[in-house]
């Protein structure tokens, strides 16, 4: 559980929360945020984020008016960005979930720092992600027809696809997330309730707190309940990106149909999302000097999860390439041969500079507790994550099997306005979150302090947490 | 069978190796009688048996590296157990040999005669020869032995007296070895199992095989567990608590191997073409096909439901039925991937596939049961003991 | 600290670590209470063996509507594919079970988890936005770091005077008397 620390040479568990908080000083630390006066640099932070929301707003009303012709799309390159945003920001959604369930699984107790802001970043991800399938079906207003609700043309949706299965799949895994989220808010929002001044947060926070008494009556339920969720969740986690990867993996074209597909992209998705989450933990525990909740043992714990990640990623990129050699198929090796040296290669070698050798800097420990080089490398994830599904969907495409009707994809400046407004959504909505909710799961980080434990033996001379 | 108190060494070694020992001689004999009845038979039944003792002793080699990767406390208590299985790389090294033997046999790409007429076979050639075959299992091998030794040995040695230094030389070892060995049984698997049909080609293929042997390992570990306890060994030590961890571990693998297996077939029924689904094909043919749907229900969904419920992960007598049959199931796993490219009209049981399983598993047994009591069968000097022992479930 | 409009149901104690909560519900069980809770700020292990309740249900409700959910999906698939609008795609059976997989976990997995929440709520008498117990005035620091026990005077143990002293004895503090 606390993995020792090989220099120091010690294997006592160290604490997970540093700065010997109290029961009270979490509360105090974290409520602060959303009580305290709303800083400048917030409505400035929000001004910028929310114009670019604007924008993607404002161009998806132009795409809807005008058609997906705005794109960069051609023959034979007919999914462009869309499907690359969609699959890049699923793939940061991923991260909130694997840290509030597999980690929970596995007993992680380090996971309750960062585990509220991770799972809130996944909710606003997917939503990001749910824009791009939905305006890229050209005509939204019959987007209803992915559902299997009746219609005029008394027809159902076409299960056997596995873009219908993308639908359910990621509609699922956004309620759960949001229902687990919920969940674990209870107890905080109670908090928040049972510390509000103004007569408005004590309605606001009263009814969401749903009346929560923090009895072990309702603990007992909640914590199975936190469980189970968990466990649903897990399969669920890996069974989402997995359908992604359908979404190519079931096609015949080379650079696309290959077995590996599911564990790859899910590996992928953890990889993707623990940058994001890094990213964005830096900033915050900067802005709100939260480094005694996201220790510099946290950020190192997320670099070393990226790390196998982002080897996990480069063991399929080279099972991949070996095996379309092995495959004996031209078609097969000619796209792989074209994704590194074709015209394209500029792309792949992003990719494969940001994904598997820049993350080779984290086997230091030296990286691992710089915040200034973990801060780069994570947006290198990131960019080279996303390079990763520009490359499988261009190069593959691109090159069809007709020679004649090959093409080079380029996107308008629709295409790159609609993805940078989607950070614009995505920052906005994380905005107004770290704002009005608390971002640090404050009973969960309670129950890891060395004095929630009923065996606890207070250390002489001084006092523990209830005073 | 007693365990010294202090030393944790098993006192009166009991008659377990023996006992395998016998076994693996007989066995070795039978199938020495069925190499000269029917080699072809004999040498396919002997990679099955090979393959399923290989991944489950390599599965206990990962279940050890990624102990000392992750930090895991509650398991330490059965980690030496899992040290034990794994430092049977050099027996599966020399039980190679016959493999290498039957080369001829069991790999069509082998015959340079049907490569000379085959142009797949002929690109691959450069890949798919004696030459190179034989080099890459000598490396595969090779750092197997390293890596398993290196972890034995360290660890052995850290029960006389506790080392911080050397317990993070064993995590330095696991999390390079993680790469190594992530690379070496991908390829061991498609030289050894994929390229029995050697047109067919699949990239999830090796963490299929891998899915699998964690499963057996896990499952292999329990099992041992619960054989000293009814003996009094270790019945103290090894709680509750920790068979239901044990317990969920196998039903998480088991589930891991469902994905996989679920994922590749997925993609190659949906896409349907035909280089590909051949493979699957060849496992619908006549019998084939009851044994496909036996490995479907047997090797997840009944277990999934039964495995799925605390009470099923807490009870032993549950769990020593899920682990045996879960070892069955891995057993008809490996004869699902090795024997429909000799017998392709259906499954056919020989009495040699049960005697070169008898041989194999006596052998294993018998060495892996050397090793558990050659030295204390608990990690005694780690510091992390007692809380393992102590641990329970939330 | 009486608390005096309306009728008494019950006291409020404040105690000032896990473990002596702990110790107070082991106590409160041996005397052979029922209606009583015991408030923290977090779930403290080892709580419910100490306050003597049994484990949870949740785990078959959810359960159970997850295998409604995931054989509902099932079913929903079967019949607009094979049964209502029986439709050629790509060569394949009308009834594609392989194909019907993804939807079938999905949906099995959401009606889960909605149970498990719906359930949670529902085992948990939640929401009640009101509540005696919310007049005690110290009670609110619950949700921040007090430990409270509240025992209902509904208990048939229940004695004002003796209670009281039970709860003293184990080292409750601010003892307060609840009115609705």
């Amino acid at each position: 559980m606390n993995s020792a620390n090989p220099t120091s040479g010690h294997l006592d568990p160290e604490p997970l929360i540093a700065g010997n908080q109290t029961f009270r000083s979490v509360t105090e630390r974290v409520c602060s945020i959303v009580e305290a006066k709303t800083p400048p640099i917030w409505f400035i932070a929000i001004g910028l984020a929310g114009s670019l929301a604007i924008l993607l707003f404002g161009l998806i009303g132009y795409l809807v008016w005008e058609g997906i012709g705005i794109w960069g799309v051609n023959i034979p390159v007919g999914w462009g960005w869309a499907i690359v945003n969609f699959v890049f920001w699923v793939g940061i959604g991923h991260a909130g979930t694997l840290i509030s369930a597999i980690l929970f699984l596995f007993r992680q107790r380090w996971r309750t720092s960062i585990n509220r802001f991770a799972e809130a970043m996944t909710l606003f991800a997917v939503i990001c992600a749910l824009i791009f399938p939905s305006i890229h079906v050209g005509r939204i207003w019959a987007a209803y027809w992915m559902f299997p609700v009746p219609n005029q043309m008394s027809m159902w949706p076409n299960f056997r696809s596995p873009l219908l299965w993308d639908v359910f799949a990621v509609s699922t895994y956004f309620t759960v997330s949001a229902l687990f989220w919920y969940v674990g808010l209870i107890p905080d929002l109670a908090t928040l309730r049972d510390r509000a001044k103004t007569k408005l947060r004590k309605i606001v926070f009263g009814l969401l707190s749903l009346g929560w008494r923090g009895g072990n009556r309702q603990w007992k339920h909640y914590e199975l309940a936190y469980l189970l969720l968990a466990g649903l969740s897990t399969p669920l986690v890996l069974s989402v990106h997995s359908v992604v990867s359908t979404d190519f993996a079931v096609s015949i074209l080379p650079g696309w149909h290959t077995t590996i597909f599911p564990p790859y992209f899910v590996a992928g998705a953890i990889f993707s999302g623990f940058a994001m989450v890094m990213t964005l933990g830096i900033i915050a525990r900067r802005i709100f000097r939260l480094e005694d909740f996201i220790t510099v043992k946290h950020l190192d714990k997320m670099s070393k999860i990226m790390l196998v990640t982002g080897m996990m990623v480069g063991y399929a990129y080279a099972c991949e390439f070996f095996i379309a050699w092995y495959s004996g198929n031209i078609y097969e090796q000619f796209t792989f041969m074209n994704r590194a040296f074709g015209p394209y290669a500029w792309a792949y070698w992003i990719m494969v500079t940001c994904n598997v050798v820049v993350p080779q800097l984290f086997w230091f420990r030296k990286v691992r507790s710089s915040i200034l080089a973990l801060f780069a490398m994570s947006i290198l994830v990131n960019i080279g994550m996303w390079f990763e599904r520009f490359v499988i969907v261009a190069s593959s495409l691109s090159r069809d099997f007709l020679p004649s009707s090959w093409d080079y994809y380029s996107p308008t400046i629709y295409d790159v306005g609609i993805f940078v407004g989607s950070f614009g959504l995505f920052l906005t909505l994380f905005l107004l979150f770290i704002r009005f909710l608390p971002m640090i799961a404050m009973s969960e980080v309670k129950g890891v302090l060395p004095q929630a434990n009923p065996h606890y033996h207070q250390p002489a001379g001084t006092h523990g947490g209830s005073r | 069978m007693e365990l010294h108190e202090t030393s944790y060494k098993l006192k009166s070694p009991s008659l377990v190796g023996r006992n395998a020992l016998m076994a693996g001689i007989i066995g070795s004999l039978l199938s020495i009688v069925g190499f000269f009845l029917n080699s072809p038979q004999f040498f396919h039944a002997y990679l099955v048996a090979y393959t399923f003792w290989l991944t489950l002793v390599l599965g206990a080699l990962f279940f050890v590296m990624l102990q000392h990767l992750v930090g895991a406390v509650w398991s330490i208590v059965l980690r030496r157990i899992a040290e034990s299985i794994m430092s049977a790389v050099p027996l599966m090294a020399a039980l190679f040999i016959p493999v290498l033997i039957g080369m001829h046999d069991l790999y069509h790409w082998s015959h340079a005669d049907a490569v000379a007429v085959d142009h797949v076979l002929k690109a691959k050639s450069a890949y798919l020869n004696t030459t190179f075959f034989i080099i890459r299992s000598v490396v595969y091998f090779a750092v197997w032995f390293l890596l398993s030794r290196a972890l034995y040995r360290a660890s052995v040695q850290q029960d006389s007296r506790f080392d911080h230094i050397r317990l993070a030389k064993m995590k330095r070892i696991s999390a390079a070895g993680m790469i190594l060995f992530a690379l070496t049984t991908t390829f061991a698997a498609f030289d050894w199992l994929m390229s029995l049909d050697p047109h067919w080609y699949s990239t999830i293929f090796g963490v299929y095989v891998f899915s699998g042997g964690l499963l057996s390992s896990i499952v292999a570990i329990t099992l041992i567990c619960v054989f000293m306890r009814r003996r009094g060994v270790l019945s103290k030590e090894i709680t509750h608590e920790h068979y239901h961890d044990l317990g969920k571990l196998t039903f998480a693998f088991m589930v891991f191997w469902a994905y996989v297996a679920f994922s590749q077939y997925l993609l190659i029924w949906y896409a349907n073409i035909p280089e590909e689904t051949i493979w699957y094909h060849a496992r619908w043919i006549g019998s084939w096909k009851a044994i496909s749907l036996l490995l479907v229900f047997g090797h997840f969904v009944v277990p999934f439901f039964i495995m799925i419920t605390r009470p099923a992960k807490r009870n032993l007598a549950m769990m020593t039925t899920m682990a045996l049959w879960l070892l069955f199931m891995h057993w008809v796993d490996h004869y699902w991937l090795v024997m429909p490219t000799l017998h392709q009209e259906g499954a056919a049981l020989s009495w040699i596939d049960v005697a070169t399983m008898l041989a194999i598993s006596g052998l294993c047994v018998w060495f892996i049961w050397r090793r558990l009591s050659a030295n204390a069968i608990v990690p005694v000097s780690d510091p992390r003991l007692a809380e393992s022992m102590e641990f329970t479930n939330v | 600290m009486v608390t005096t409009s309306g009728n008494p149901v019950g006291i409020v104690a404040e105690f000032d670590s896990p473990a002596s909560l702990l110790h107070a519900a082991e106590s409160l069980r041996d005397a052979g209470y029922r209606r009583f809770d015991c408030h923290s700020p977090f779930p403290i292990h080892g709580m419910d063996r100490a306050m003597g309740l049994r484990r949870s249900p949740l785990g078959w409700i959810v359960g159970m509507c997850a295998l409604f959910g995931a054989s509902g999906g099932l079913l929903l698939q079967w019949w607009t594919s094979a049964v209502d609008y029986p439709f050629v795609i790509s060569g394949k059976p009308f009834f594609s079970y392989q194909a019907f997989v993804p939807v079938t976990f999905g949906l099995g997995v959401l009606l889960g988890a909605v149970a498990a929440v719906i359930g949670m709520l529902a085992l948990s008498r939640l929401p009640m936005l009101h509540h005696p117990v919310f007049h005690s005035d110290r009670f609110a620091r619950f949700s921040d770091e007090g430990f409270f026990v509240s025992i209902e005077s509904s208990d048939k143990r229940f004695d004002s005077t003796e209670t009281r002293s039970l709860i003293e004895s184990v080292g409750g503090r601010n003892i307060e008397t609840i009115a609705d």
